[in-house]
């Protein structure tokens, strides 16, 4: 499957960037859009790892998708089987974990599988939002 | 289908008929053990204090009662007379007219053996206890999940809420910021409540299905229950007599088993209660691996635990057979491998016990 840098088809008013959010709870991705929109972002949801899978491979994401922020306790695929199939599918989209379960073996072997930052809620804005820029610079520099 | 009871002890001994004369906390301690025990039986307890503890537990075991002494010494069918009311006319007054055949166990001997009794009891509820606490370590997942869920909206909301100019939007949000916090608390009440230390004697008439809802929710944090689906067939008012939060306790562990069992592909997971004729039946169904006949020989023994080192103490099923007996209820096993697993367990009903 190919990819493309999203910037390549970005036009006039174009956002910071495309993130998906996958958490099971639609609280936590009505307040991480909150938190990322303020930043400029374009934020897409998916409850579980399987709608994240059907939403990246849908129409014009799989190619302009920047940034995927994953939690990992979830039904249907969890975290770990989506990370895995981001990681093995689109290995340019940078991972960011964001879990309620502060598990230093979990995050290891996240950070082993290349994710970019492992997040634990509650989270502040601040710290989200430069984790974000912290994946997008990573984005750019590996289209460089 | 394997189907296995509990009813392993199968006795062909002549029966131990005793009488317990004096129900206060030894008369008690020793009703409590005896009365589990299939070769005694318990013929009648008195006291002289018709307020007496061990009376009203006697009744709720269906054990006759009597304000008279004399009445359980002249019993010929009692062969042993177990005295601990520690008053030496009783001692005297049992030496003289009980029947020749019959044996004592009096004074200092008895005092020893309702000594002993009690310690076991307080040992089983240590046991209960320390299992608990030990499957309580289990939650930290979905405890964290539970509380930092909430708590990353509280936080979102409230940053959001410090630029907010619209002030419905204001409002709203303060309005989901107090649910969120409402929704947490209630994790540390339902969780407090479960991991107190029970007291073994507060028997009451528990209400089923309550305590079904309750156990699910406690489940919840032990086990994910993503993927499995859960059916309630409540018989309205199914109750039996027992502690609730040992009913609690031997429920939650039934519950994560059977989520367990189901934790590859998901599953049904039947939560049933039923009432017939003199009983009252609750049924807990998976739809998950299932138990090979092997296994399911040695469930209910203690230590037995086909869970990796660390993850189970083994005494699960065995401190569930236990909550069982000491309600005087029966549980079996049905198991297909591949098909899944169904706890029946048959308590007497209330209303009987009740008259």
């Amino acid at each position: 499957m190919g990819e493309f840098t999203s910037g390549f088809f970005m036009g006039d008013g174009a956002t910071n960037g495309r993130v998906l959010v996958v958490d099971d709870e639609a609280d936590i991705r009505k307040v991480v859009r909150m938190t990322l929109q303020k930043a400029g972002y374009d934020v897409l949801e998916a409850e579980n790892g399987e709608k994240a899978i059907e939403t990246i491979n849908a129409g014009e994401n799989r190619l302009l998708l920047d940034i995927l922020i994953c939690d990992i306790r979830m039904p249907k695929i969890n975290g770990v089987e989506a990370i895995a199939y981001f990681r093995a599918n689109y290995p340019r989209v940078p991972v960011i974990v964001l879990t309620g379960f502060p598990d230093a073996d979990m995050a290891t072997s996240m950070l082993r599988q290349g994710v970019v930052d492992y997040l634990v809620k509650p989270v502040e804005g601040e710290k989200l939002r430069e984790s974000v820029a912290r994946a997008m610079e990573q984005r750019e520099l590996a289209h460089l | 289908m394997q189907p296995v009871t509990d009813s392993s002890v199968v006795s062909k001994v002549v029966p131990t008929r005793v009488a317990i004369l004096g129900a206060g906390r030894g008369g008690t301690a020793l009703l409590d053990l005896l009365h589990l025990i299939p070769s005694i039986e318990i013929v009648g307890i008195s006291d002289r204090d018709p307020g007496a503890p061990g009376l009203v537990r006697a009744k709720n075991l269906r054990i006759p009662v009597t304000g008279r002494i004399e009445e359980l010494v002249y019993n010929d069918g009692v062969n042993l007379i177990m005295d601990v009311t520690g008053d030496p006319d009783v001692e005297r007054f049992v030496q003289l007219h009980k029947r020749p055949e019959t044996e004592i166990l009096s004074g200092s001997a008895a005092r020893v053996l309702w000594e002993l009794v009690r310690h076991e009891a307080n040992l089983q509820a240590e046991l209960f206890h320390a299992e608990k606490l030990a499957g309580i370590g289990s939650f930290a997942a979905g405890i964290a999940h539970d509380i930092n869920n909430p708590l990353q909206l509280i936080m979102g909301l409230a940053e959001n809420l410090a630029e907010e100019t619209d002030l419905k939007a204001v409002h709203e949000q303060a309005r989901e910021i107090i649910e969120a916090v409402r929704r947490t608390s209630a994790i540390s009440r339902d969780l407090t409540q479960y991991a107190r230390k029970t007291s073994a004697r507060d028997e009451t008439i528990v209400l089923l299905n309550n305590r079904l809802d309750e156990a699910l929710k406690i489940a919840r944090y032990a086990v994910s229950f993503h993927d499995i689906t859960v059916h309630k067939a409540y018989k309205e008012s199914a109750a039996a007599r027992g502690n609730p939060d040992e009913v609690l306790h031997l429920l939650v562990n039934l519950i994560t088993n059977a989520v367990q069992a189901m934790e590859q592909g998901g599953g049904t997971l039947t939560l049933a209660t039923e009432q017939s004729a003199g009983a009252v039946t609750l049924q807990i169904t998976d739809t998950g691996c299932g138990i090979g006949p092997a296994v399911l020989q040695q469930l209910f023994e203690p230590f037995f635990t086909t869970k990796a080192p660390g993850k189970g103490t083994g005494l699960g099923l065995y401190n569930v057979k236990t909550i069982v007996s000491k309600m005087r209820g029966k549980i079996d096993v049905e198991s297909g491998v591949g098909k899944g697993t169904t706890f029946r367990i048959r308590f007497p009903s209330v209303t009987e016990n009740e008259t």
